[in-house]
């Protein structure tokens, strides 16, 4: 794993586009609001889901509108993502809450397809159920968790 | 003014909680973690609303129910940016107030995409009643999107464009 991160960081396509200030911006924006996207989505289908939100309407009308989103979100925070990546290779590789956060973010991103995928029978069902609910908070814990050790990666470990 | 900008940005730095977030290395991760946290509901919100507004993506509400349906959320998030910001800034406030990027996003850009999102949040109830939006809500939605890009773009640039010392 070591030489595939340290071929990413010696890749003379990548370090030209990690040389240049507007390109690392222009990552960096598609970055932040991809994960807006796809954070701002999912919560909200997680707040519906606890019966906090959008509540004139079913959890499957509002996860509808909004799924696809997520996934356009999270298509462009994973491919800027991985381009900032390769900038710092190693020393992301090396940081031990940027692997925090990888973990993280697949927990959050499986919990939140588990969402999706029983949304409509959780609706079906009538009142959302205890299970429904702690599934729609952890995911809201998860995605929490997954920024504060995002942003725990600079302040403790020094990368990014 | 801007000596008085500036006394007013020493002041705030110089507050004893401004310095408990600046002084810290656990403390300022969770100020931004807020800041961010808001942001998701705000912008993302807003983005699915401008979207939908351009036709794009699902049509299984109308621009007019996702509006209403975001409404309260939307400006949840809004009022946790705004307090996550303020201290976020609070903490290095003589940096910002200097930074032409800051400037930029907290003077012009914030402003306009905050007027655009009030204008297409309520005139989505009109242009999004039925399925296809009118078409001035299509540009409306397209501007607020161009907007708030811009905010982002601004935010990223800010540490490119950071002075140094007070």
């Amino acid at each position: 794993m070591l030489h595939f991160v340290q071929a990413l960081q010696h890749n003379s396509w990548f370090i030209a586009m990690n040389s240049s200030i507007a390109i690392t911006s222009f990552f960096e924006v598609c970055h932040y609001a991809g994960f807006f996207l796809l954070v701002g989505s999912i919560a909200l289908v997680d707040l519906r889901v606890l019966g906090i939100a959008g509540r004139r309407q079913t959890a499957t009308a509002m996860a509808e509108q909004l799924f696809p989103w997520m996934w356009t979100g999270l298509i462009f925070a994973t491919i800027s993502g991985f381009l900032m990546f390769t900038g710092d290779a190693i020393d992301f590789y090396g940081a031990p809450l940027f692997r925090v956060k990888m973990l993280l973010l697949v927990a959050a991103l499986v919990v939140g397809i588990v969402v999706q995928w029983q949304v409509p029978r959780w609706d079906q069902r009538g009142p959302m159920s205890l299970g429904a609910k702690s599934v729609a908070l952890l995911s809201l814990l998860l995605w929490v968790a997954t920024i504060l050790a995002a942003l725990e990666v600079p302040a403790i470990n020094g990368v990014g | 003014m801007s000596a008085a900008l500036m006394a007013l940005a020493k002041w705030l730095q110089d507050t004893h909680w401004a310095q408990w977030i600046s002084g810290s290395d656990w403390v300022y991760p969770f100020v931004q973690l807020t800041h961010f946290s808001g942001l998701s509901l705000w912008i993302g919100t807003n983005l699915a609303l401008d979207f939908r507004l351009l036709g794009l993506g699902k049509k299984r509400q109308t621009a007019a129910e996702l509006s209403r349906s975001l409404f309260a959320w939307n400006w949840t998030g809004f009022f946790i940016a705004i307090c996550g910001g303020f201290m976020l800034f609070s903490a290095s406030a003589t940096k910002y107030v200097v930074n032409p990027a800051f400037l930029i996003k907290l003077g012009i850009l914030i402003p306009c995409a905050l007027v655009v999102h009030i204008i297409n949040q309520q005139k989505s109830r009109v242009w999004g009643a039925t399925a296809d939006t009118l078409s001035i809500g299509k540009y409306m939605g397209l501007l607020e999107i161009i907007l708030w890009l811009g905010v982002v773009t601004a935010a990223v640039s800010i540490p490119t464009f950071e002075i140094f010392g007070s």
